[in-house]
């Protein structure tokens, strides 16, 4: 190791004398190395919080609702708001100048601006 | 941003007494260490981790935080990023999670077998039981520490700030973090969990929508446009619109406040180096090596054309030779001769001579006398084309064809020539005419020459709008003159493929008169492919255009030929090459300031189908439908905005007038910033920890094992001593 590695001290030591378990052995090496963790999806699966009481706060039940106002359009391109939407594309513009630059756009742009607000064609 | 300085490793560790409890500020975005009691976190790094290769042992190491970019050039880190143990707000990772406070004890100085100390630490609200208990054996079986509590950041955050007197006992505490977002009630300085709630959105989805607004806005800078450069350019720029509406009119009007409020970003830019023009020096020197080199060239030709000049000589004199030498032999000795030569006869020597005479002269360079020698000498190389048929014999009436045949068409060639020459002249007579007319009147002349100009092109033109009439919109012009199925017809094709049809349906019906009269056969005329009687009018045409326009050219040095101005039409206009200056590396944030915040209001904005901020103070007094107006009143007189993304500047006033929309008219309103947003979760936990009473809301790990998760399920602490 380089002298300005080690004494940057950057680098975490393999063996820590305060540990009961060292990382080693824990996760030994050429094991499966990142052993699968659950996502936080399957994590709330497998809570099964159906089966506690309804009144009972949990990670899901707190989640704030949908807005209550209709969801204002915005121009996905320059944030103004939007009058008018691009029947081919489904991109949402404020004006004709935008429509045109809409118009060349390359296709994966287009994706990615729809991706911005969820609204991207996902092929599975 | 944070610093990449490395925390330094504390030494103190040993002065603490095993009961004073270690508080972890297990945040998503950074992870704060440090003893309880003290005012703040002893170190502090970005919470995640990475596992590059090191160049020259091999072997994978462990990065926690962030480091000293110079360093990475000893680690091979293509295949890893940094990778944090969230999941949203919720630690899924625990071997990350692991290194991470492998890290964390190592910095505060942990020597021991193992970490005796208790353990304060933050969580998110109803972390799921698995992420908690995972939490609470990792410490409890790795590290050996005797107890734990666990507790909710935003909550710390808001008893420190009541502390101070910030917020009251009754209030709401509104806390915007990296990936959600919270707003949790307080009543008597107990969070109300069941009226809190929780929207999956914050300062990371806000960094993320800048990066991505902006790498869309540039795409040739994408590369410029790092993580890193996005969040700090948020931190830099971004606010939130009190109005979004009226601020969006502002900058969609191009109002000169949108100029002021719009900032731009320099990418490192170096001009070009200016091409300078060449000095006359160098003029100079390029023609003379120009001149140079084509007297190279002059000099190889002449010399090559000497060359041959000699051995075309040289072959002559040996001919000449030859011929003295049958001249003078017997002639017994001619075929001996001849057949050592490879020649077969006299005449062929002679002609080959001729030949060799001709090139000669030819290499030299001068003129080329035979034809007119040909010509003068008509009458007697071709003696018998006078004498009548019936004079000669058959071997001369052979030979007396062979001279019609030469005779006539030298004779033709003459008429040509004489022809062109007769054109020549008649076309010099043309222009001398015509500069008699221009230096009579110039004006007038030149005006002629124009309209002239303009009239022959109109024709040209016409002819071949009505020739290709249509074609040309599909692109592709038919050369063939057959017309492909679905094609469009010009004109021409149109009116022959009526004739065609009339034709052959005509046929059938009534009594056939077709030939009666004469003019019915021009039909046949007509229909034929290549019917193009206007072919040689248009020819002509052309070629006077092409005469006005040279002259046109020669006098006037305004005119430009009309071909060239008009482009054709169907390909797009290219856009124009143009040097690159530093506009073009500069990176303009307008809108962008404060559109990337709003996320944090209108979720929607970027696909999040969840009330935003203000809304969410408003659902949480919705969900607490059980206490009276009085307390409400309490609580929406102490609203505490806490959280990384409560820095934006103009957040508070935007919460305040959002809320006010929600709470009854006249209602008491009082939204405040925390003293620190950012820390004061770290220091209401150490200030909580430190208290005496800290040991009852802990348990251990007997605890734990003896009640099972069910209990830990239930485990509360309480946030009020």
């Amino acid at each position: 190791m380089e002298p300005e590695v080690v004494n940057s001290e950057m680098l975490l030591p393999p063996v820590l004398p305060f540990k009961r378990v060292q990382m080693s052995d824990k996760y030994p090496k050429g094991h499966a190395r990142g052993r699968h963790w659950k996502h936080l999806k399957q994590i709330l699966q497998a809570e099964n919080y159906p089966s506690y009481p309804a009144n009972e706060p949990n990670y899901l039940n707190i989640e704030t609702p949908p807005s209550m106002y209709p969801s204002k359009k915005f121009c996905d391109i320059t944030g103004y708001e939007a009058q008018y939407i691009d029947p081919r594309t489904n991109l949402r513009y404020a004006n004709p100048d935008v429509f045109k630059r809409i118009r060349m756009l390359p296709d994966d742009h287009v994706q990615r601006y729809l991706a911005l607000r969820n609204a991207a064609v996902v092929l599975k | 941003m944070p610093s990449i300085l490395r925390p330094s490793r504390q030494s103190d560790y040993d002065c603490f007494s095993s009961t004073t409890p270690i508080v972890i500020d297990n945040g998503g975005s950074t992870f704060r260490i440090g003893w309880a009691g003290e005012l703040d976190p002893r170190v502090t790094f970005r919470n995640v981790v990475q596992r590059p290769r090191h160049k020259t042992t091999g072997e994978t190491v462990t990065i926690v935080g962030d480091h000293d970019p110079a360093l990475m050039k000893y680690f091979d880190y293509t295949r890893t990023s940094h990778r944090s143990a969230f999941d949203s707000n919720v630690v899924y990772q625990f071997e990350i999670m692991e290194y991470v406070l492998d890290y964390g004890f190592e910095r505060l100085g942990a020597d021991g077998l193992q970490v005796d100390h208790p353990i304060m630490m933050t969580e998110c609200v109803c972390n799921p039981i698995s992420s908690r208990s995972k939490m609470a054996e990792l410490l409890f079986e790795t590290y050996g520490v005797p107890s734990i509590a666990f507790g909710v950041d935003a909550a710390f955050s808001y008893k420190f700030n009541q502390q101070h007197g910030i917020c009251t006992e009754d209030g709401l505490a509104v806390c915007a973090g990296v990936t959600t977002s919270h707003v949790i009630p307080f009543i008597k300085g107990e969070p109300v969990l069941e009226a809190c709630c929780r929207t999956n959105i914050g300062g990371y989805h806000v960094t993320d929508y800048l990066r991505q607004l902006l790498s869309l806005k540039y795409p040739y800078h994408m590369s410029s446009i790092t993580w890193e450069k996005a969040e700090e350019l948020k931190m830099e720029h971004c606010y939130v619109a009190l109005d979004y509406a009226s601020e969006l009119e502002i900058f969609q009007k191009g109002k000169k406040e949108a100029e002021e409020k719009t900032r731009s970003w320099q990418l490192p830019w170096v001009p070009p180096p200016q091409e300078e023009a060449p000095s006359e020096e160098e003029l100079a020197r390029k023609a003379a090596l120009k001149e140079k080199q084509g007297q190279r060239l002059r000099d190889m030709a002449a010399a090559k054309r000497s060359i041959r000049i000699t051995e075309l000589e040289n072959e002559l004199h040996g001919l000449k030779d030859l011929l003295q030498q049958l001249d003078q032999a017997e002639e017994t000795e001619i075929s001996s001769i001849l057949s050592k030569t490879g020649y077969d006869s006299r005449q062929e020597i002679e002609s080959a001579t001729q030949k060799i005479t001709q090139s000669l002269r030819k290499a030299k360079g001068e003129q080329n006398e035979t034809e007119e020698r040909i010509d003068a000498s008509l009458a007697e190389k071709y003696p018998l084309t006078n004498v009548p048929d019936d004079m000669l014999t058959p071997e001369q009436l052979k030979e007396k064809r062979k001279q019609m045949f030469l005779k006539t068409t030298s004779e033709g060639r003459l008429r040509a020539k004489q022809k062109r020459f007769e054109e020549e002249s008649m076309r010099e007579k043309q222009n001398q005419q015509e500069e008699e007319k221009r230096l009579e009147n110039p004006e007038l002349y030149l005006e002629q020459l124009h309209s002239r100009f303009r009239e022959l092109t109109e024709k040209v033109e016409q002819r071949k709008r009505l020739k290709t009439n249509g074609a040309r919109t599909n692109g592709n012009q038919n050369l063939s003159g057959g017309v492909g199925r679905g094609e469009r017809l010009n004109a021409a094709q149109k009116e022959r493929m009526r004739l065609l049809t009339t034709a052959a349906f005509d046929r059938g019906k009534g009594e056939d008169t077709f030939g009666a009269r004469d003019e019915d056969w021009q039909l046949y005329k007509l229909m034929s492919k290549d019917n193009d009687d206007e072919e040689n009018g248009q020819e002509e045409d052309e070629a006077e255009l092409a005469r006005v326009t040279s002259r046109l050219q020669d006098i006037d040095p305004t005119f430009v030929a009309k071909s060239d101005t008009v482009p054709l039409q169907g390909t797009p206009e290219l856009p124009r090459f143009r040097p690159l200056t530093a506009e073009d590396f500069q990176i303009v944030i307008g809108v962008e300031r404060f559109r990337c915040p709003e996320i944090l209001f209108q979720p929607n904005m970027v696909g999040v189908d969840q009330a935003g901020l203000d809304e969410m103070a408003g659902v949480s007094f919705r969900r607490l439908s059980t206490v009276d107006d009085a307390v409400k009143d309490r609580i929406s007189n102490s609203v505490l905005v806490t959280g990384g993304s409560s820095l934006f500047p103009g957040l508070v006033p935007r919460l305040e007038a959002g809320i006010r929309q929600i709470r009854p008219y006249l209602s008491p309103l009082k939204v405040v910033r925390a003293s620190d947003p950012i820390l004061d979760a770290w220091r209401g936990a150490a200030t909580y920890a430190a208290s005496l009473q800290f040991a009852t809301q802990t348990f251990s790990m007997q605890d734990y094992y003896e009640k099972g998760e069910g209990w830990l399920r239930q485990h509360h602490i309480q946030y009020t001593l």
